[in-house]
């Protein structure tokens, strides 16, 4: 409770409100995600004390990631990878007039996952902390493993074209150098490939591009009436389908924020599937504008940003981006994270923790009501609409490594991307392949590596067990079903699943 | 007519507003040097980053200069941004953060620029990697681990943070050398950073951890961590540890970094970078930068680095060598 | 026969895919393992196993096609799918997004970013030679400004940088 008289003084209130300002105002900005918000942010803090100066990071690391999602929502140009869940079910709300909703849901997600996650990390930290390091390679490659098989939920229509997609994904994902043996892959000896492409360069690419060029090519000529901007707030039907894809999302997020190199782009898809699949009336709605693929992702990264902070403060490990700028942070103020922190600088700590609450609640005060006004961006005529995506996916592709090359690349992804949609080839499993491939192989052969070679390395601890009894669960409880009940008309899901 | 009116005006815009809304150019005549950029070639919050922003923060404290744009040019372990450097053949104004990391990645990574292409301006800095095993582990002296290390290489997985070619992979090569272990014996591990590492170390799932101190000091105050050896020259202030010679192990390894600027630039602008800098380590500002982050001081200017880097060069390329990675 | 091939169009994408997988195979093929790799699984085995999974896609895709499946393009709430595709539209889009790649480098942002704009307006349908550039520029310059100035992103400001 002393952490809440310190950051609700005028001051630091003010300093947090600031913080989230700027965080926002800069994560809708085209390139820069929460990493760079705060990166370029520093220099603005090195005036405050060390207190004050967290508590602006809080702000402006969750105003970063909220400002990501916002792009990712109205123009389908993620602004982090984190946001590219989103905009997959967002955009489309957008397209149909229900932007301010999906905004009002995101926003609320981050509320929400934020409020568990850094409630979770006030209870459970020391912990969480304890067991995060026993998570190793072969318990990551079990989760990878079932995150495959949930792709073959969103594989759509036709599962051939499904699988062409996690396909042309996985081979971008091999673009750069093996991290395991420094290896060149796919680079064609091009320095600017060799450290893959960014999943969000592909994101935006995909999503983006690849739409504007596939709307020039159909252009609806006749229509001229902009997209309507719709009621402003949620209905009390997007409530009832929105509230439990919000509390699930942080228990999904959290753990995975916690874990080293969790992340938040393998939770917020596991996220997605959940909800899709949980989600027995709207199934069909899901990649054409459902509330609950932005409500659950949204919460679940917001609660993955808390989780990250469980490892960063606790064992002064920094598993995301920006946990690694905050770190740098910690450090230029002479304070090392760790498990002495809490007992050295316990008011900075209970300060942060407290301004982190305060930083959630003025993100949603102050989004909120700006939700509408976002949405009516979208009011301008089409073509500046698409020439404006086009306009802000160039500037964040280039504006990170000031390269025209990574203006090619996006340009190729975005050719790819039209191809794709004129033939049926879902764009999402592509996404999918490019963020789980790299990882899953990462981490089997880190695992065989650990175990010198032994296959038994990668089932050798108890987490890694249960995660494959699952996936066993999985695969084969439609299998026992059928068995049990032969005389039952197919489901929905099955009939989906012809090709 | 309105049309082209509206084209032109577009266009007077475009041209004309950026340049007279930014500031910088030589327009002032004092002493201070303006308009230096310094490129850092890895992301925000790496150790290149920080070394540059730290220096560029402490020179305008110690007023030596202004306006110091520090930009990031990330990529293939920092070649992309030594590429560039290079590229800017002459250009006074333009300097590179770099490392011992960036020698191995031109290796790695068959990039055709060189450091040796580069005029070097200073040394800055060392940070020694410090041999680290979690608190359970079996081993308590570098001597039981090299034992066990001779005995089944295979068996004693390694952990770095940084990928093949990198200082953390290098140190635990020349190590394994020294002891009489063929190096393409060893399993090394990557990491993605020192903070990867670090769980991996804790978890107990490598035997052994190699990296920079930097991320591990509260751990090993905590006695979570048990640091067996550091393979600087000498012991490190305030780390219970013998240095890898006391061991028995004949290395001597530092990470470093220091500052690099383009080939072909005129001996004023030399000089004057060189001085600057050697006027940067003298500043009490500096000092206090160097202490607060755990680093080592050490300081060689110009032509000493030169050499310095010539040296690094080869004895990174022989250890490359040696595993096929060069 | 002409008429055969356009229903069957989609057998391109099998073709790209082929292309794809073998591009990936070969590149594979070439890395060396000799060193450098520890356990069963080395640089090679992930490429191998997706580019022969592109190949056996490529087989089953074109299976489908010639059974009279057809990948169903996506709709919108801008897409007419009546209407022909238009590929005046799209080579003028494509013509403004690569006009800022080549031009970036040149005539700097704030220049190249407007011509990718108001190209981009221009080819979806937006004729007032008045609004348009004058939107495409501030709209660039303010980037501009933003990045640049504000938050300390270098952007290539133009030739006549540092000369004014």
């Amino acid at each position: 409770m002393g952490g809440f008289a310190t950051a609700l003084t005028p001051t630091h209130l003010a300093l947090a409100a600031l913080g989230v300002l700027l965080g926002t105002a800069i994560g809708v900005l085209p390139g820069i995600g929460p990493a760079m918000a705060v990166a370029l942010l520093l220099p603005v803090t090195y005036g405050l004390e060390p207190t004050g100066a967290f508590i602006m990071f809080a702000g402006i690391y969750y105003g970063g990631m909220f400002g990501g999602s916002t792009t990712s929502i109205l123009l389908n140009t993620p602004g982090e990878s984190a946001a590219v869940v989103a905009a997959i079910d967002g955009n489309p709300m957008a397209r149909k007039g229900r932007g301010a909703q999906a905004l009002a849901a995101a926003a609320i997600g981050h509320f929400v996952g934020g409020i568990i996650g850094t409630t979770a990390l006030v209870l459970l930290a020391p912990t969480v902390a304890k067991y995060a390091v026993d998570i190793g390679a072969p318990d990551f490659f079990a989760i990878m493993v079932l995150a495959f098989i949930a792709v073959t939920s969103v594989l759509g229509a036709s599962r051939v074209r499904g699988f062409a997609s996690l396909l042309i994904g996985l081979t971008i994902g091999l673009v750069g150098l093996d991290e395991m043996t420094g290896q060149q892959r796919l680079t064609f000896g091009s320095l600017h490939l060799a450290d893959g492409i960014d999943v969000v360069i592909v994101a935006v690419a995909l999503f983006a591009v690849g739409e504007s060029l596939w709307v020039a090519a159909h252009l609806r000529r006749n229509v001229a009436a902009p997209i309507p901007v719709g009621r402003p707030w949620l209905g009390r039907a997007d409530l009832k389908r929105a509230w439990k894809p919000w509390l699930r999302g942080p228990f999904i997020g959290f753990p995975f924020g916690a874990i080293p190199a969790g992340g938040a782009e393998i939770p917020t898809f596991l996220s997605y599937v959940t909800e899709k699949r949980l989600s027995k009336a709207h199934r069909d709605e899901f990649g054409k504008g459902a509330i609950e693929g932005v409500a659950g992702p949204e919460a679940t990264a917001s609660a993955s940003a808390a989780g990250t902070l469980v490892s960063m403060l606790t064992l002064g490990l920094p598993t995301t981006a920006v946990a690694a700028v905050m770190l740098a942070a910690f450090q230029q103020y002479g304070i090392q994270p760790g498990p002495l922190l809490f007992q050295r600088e316990s008011s900075l700590v209970w300060g942060l923790i407290a301004s982190l609450f305060i930083g959630l609640t003025l993100l949603l005060v102050l989004n909120l009501p700006l939700a509408p006004l976002w949405a009516k961006l979208l009011r301008i005529p089409r073509p500046y609409l698409y020439a404006g995506i086009l306009f802000f996916a160039s500037v964040g592709a280039y504006a990170v490594n000031a390269d025209v090359f990574d203006l090619l690349v996006m340009f190729v992804i975005g050719v790819l991307g039209f191809v794709m949609r004129r033939y049926g080839l879902p764009v999402l499993p592509a996404i999918i392949g490019v963020i789980l491939g790299p990882a899953a192989e990462q981490q089997m052969r880190r695992a065989l590596q650990l175990s010198d070679g032994d296959l038994v390395g990668l089932v050798n601890t108890p987490f890694s067990i249960v995660v494959y009894a699952v996936v066993a669960v999985l695969l084969f409880f439609p299998l026992i079903r059928k068995l049990v009940r032969p005389e039952k008309p197919s489901s929905p899901e099955e009939e989906r699943v012809e090709v | 007519m309105g049309n082209w009116l509206a084209a032109g005006a577009a266009l007077v815009a475009v041209v004309v507003v950026p340049p007279l809304l930014t500031p910088g150019g030589d327009s002032g005549a004092t002493g201070q040097l303006r308009g230096l950029r310094v490129l850092v070639p890895n992301a925000p919050g790496g150790g290149y980053d920080i070394t540059a922003r730290t220096a560029a923060k402490a020179m305008e404290d110690a007023d030596l200069l202004r306006n110091a744009e520090v930009f990031n040019l990330p990529g293939a372990g920092g070649t992309v941004g030594l590429g560039r450097t290079v590229a800017e053949r002459g250009n006074g104004k333009l300097i590179m953060s770099m490392g011992l990391g960036v020698v191995g990645s031109v290796y790695t990574n068959k990039a055709p620029s060189s450091l040796l292409d580069t005029t070097p301006v200073a040394k800055l800095i060392e940070e020694p990697d410090i041999v680290v095993v979690g608190a359970e582990s079996p081993y308590r002296t570098l001597a039981e681990l090299v034992a066990a290390w001779k005995a089944d290489p295979g068996a004693v997985p390694v952990g770095g943070g940084s990928s093949p070619g990198g200082p953390d992979h290098l140190a635990p090569m020349l190590m394994a050398k020294a002891v009489g272990i063929e190096p393409r014996t060893v399993n090394y591990i990557p990491f993605d950073g020192g903070g990867e590492l670090l769980a991996s170390v804790l978890g107990g799932k490598v035997a052994f951890g190699v990296s920079g101190i930097g991320e591990y000091r509260d751990q090993i105050e905590a006695g979570t961590l048990r640091v067996l050896a550091v393979t600087s020259a000498d012991r490190i202030p305030g780390v219970d540890a013998p240095t890898l010679g006391e061991s028995g192990v004949d290395v001597k390894f530092s990470n470093w970094r220091g500052i690099v600027a383009p080939p072909g630039i005129s001996d004023v602008d030399r000089d004057r970078l060189v001085g600057l800098f050697t006027t940067l380590h003298k500043t009490a500002q500096w000092q206090e930068a160097v202490r607060r982050n755990g680093w080592t001081d050490a300081f060689a200017p110009g032509e000493e680095f030169g050499t310095f880097l010539e040296e690094e060069n080869t004895r990174v390329a022989t250890v490359l060598k040696d595993l096929g990675l060069a | 026969m002409n008429a055969w091939l356009k229903e069957r169009s989609e057998l391109g994408v099998s073709a790209v895919l082929v292309v794809l997988g073998v591009l990936v195979l070969t590149d594979a093929l070439r890395i060396h393992t000799d060193f450098a790799q520890r356990g069963p699984v080395g640089p090679k085995a992930v490429p191998i196993l997706v580019g022969s999974l592109l190949l056996v896609v490529a087989v089953l895709l074109a299976r489908d096609v010639l059974r009279g499946g057809r990948g169903e393009a996506e709709g919108g709430e801008d897409v007419d799918l009546a209407a022909p595709a238009d590929w005046r539209t799209v080579l003028l889009l494509c013509g403004a997004f690569l006009a800022n790649a080549a031009l970036i480098g040149v005539v700097g942002f704030p220049l190249s970013g407007a011509v990718l704009f108001w190209g981009a307006a221009y080819a979806l349908g937006s004729r007032d030679l008045v609004r348009d550039p004058l939107i495409a520029a501030g709209l660039s310059v303010a980037t501009f400004l933003v990045f640049n100035n504000l938050l300390g992103v270098p952007l290539p400001g133009g030739p006549l940088m540092g000369v004014l």
